[in-house]
């Protein structure tokens, strides 16, 4: 089954720039949005969806296959994804 | 008489209760905050980056830095949230209707 | 980066010493990360008058947002001790050499 990642991220926090490195290196298709860099509306509907999901507002924060995993934590993305590994 | 001297700064009647204010003993920025009728010397620039604290808010004898909130027990300098780090305190009295502060570290 | 920023840069790394140390926190030895994190806060700064975090997000609200202003580890010590690192990886703990093998993981996992 073809795995579902998206990564919420901040443009200017480098653990987030190498979750993104992660994903392309595995070829793992992945989705993301840099919340500071929306307009500021969607930026607080987007911070409190990271919120509701991983209960802070610290940065990287993925959700792959519907799993949360807050933190640049390329071990547990192995384990949740289906196509690596 | 040896050690660090006394130094006059502000006129005693100058310092209203519960209203820090700036003083600059040779030099140096200390604030000067009446409590209950105490006095306290505490260095005027915040553990953190440096903010004057003057204009800081103090709630019994606790006084927050107006850059980013880091609070202080004016009694003894003690930032609140890790006792690590701390403002300096420094000695004070009154003669001759004067505020002295003493320039060593309580 | 003009000169002003990597003078403020420069400040910075002077301000947060002093606090940091204290703590048992040093910055870390990952040079390249922490001029990165550093140029990240002197932007920051400029737009949003802190050098908040560059690694969480503001809400909006002061008393939440005033937590996260670097260095934040007095706010989220115990956390950030179990991790022996601070969120953003800027500063680790003294006796850290190798700054890449620490895991940052959240509050609530061990």
């Amino acid at each position: 089954m073809a795995d579902q990642v998206f990564l919420y991220a901040l443009s200017t926090c480098p653990w987030c720039r190498k979750a993104k490195q992660w994903f392309t290196d595995m070829n793992v298709p992945f989705e993301f949005v840099d919340v500071d860099k929306l307009k500021r509306r969607e930026q607080s509907e987007i911070a409190e969806k990271v919120f509701e999901l991983s209960g802070g507002r610290r940065y990287p924060v993925a959700v792959i296959n519907g799993e949360v995993v807050a933190g640049y934590n390329p071990e547990r993305y192995l384990q949740l994804l289906n196509s690596v590994g | 008489m040896s050690g660090p001297p006394w130094v006059a700064t502000v006129d005693d009647a100058k310092v209203p209760e519960g209203v820090p204010v700036a003083v600059y003993p040779k030099g140096l920025p200390v604030l000067v905050i009446r409590r209950d009728g105490e006095l306290f010397a505490v260095a005027n620039k915040c553990a953190h980056m440096g903010c004057p604290l003057e204009a800081g808010a103090l709630d019994g004898y606790t006084l927050t830095c107006p850059c980013h909130d880091w609070r202080f027990d004016i009694r003894d300098g003690e930032f609140l949230d890790a006792p690590e780090l701390s403002l300096a305190t420094f000695a004070v009295k009154v003669d001759d209707g004067k505020v002295l502060v003493r320039l060593e570290e309580a | 980066m003009t000169m002003a920023d990597t003078n403020r840069q420069d400040a910075l790394r002077y301000l947060f010493e002093r606090v940091v140390a204290p703590l048992g926190f040093k910055f870390t030895p990952d040079e390249e990360l922490a001029a990165f994190l550093l140029e990240q806060e002197v932007k920051l700064e400029q737009d949003h008058g802190a050098p908040f975090c560059p690694c969480q997000g503001r809400t909006g609200v002061r008393a939440d947002d005033m937590k996260i202003v670097c260095p934040c580890i007095p706010f989220h010590r115990e956390h950030f001790d179990r991790m022996r690192r601070c969120w953003c990886g800027l500063f680790v703990h003294k006796d850290v050499t190798d700054p890449g093998s620490l895991p940052q993981f959240p509050p609530d996992e061990a």
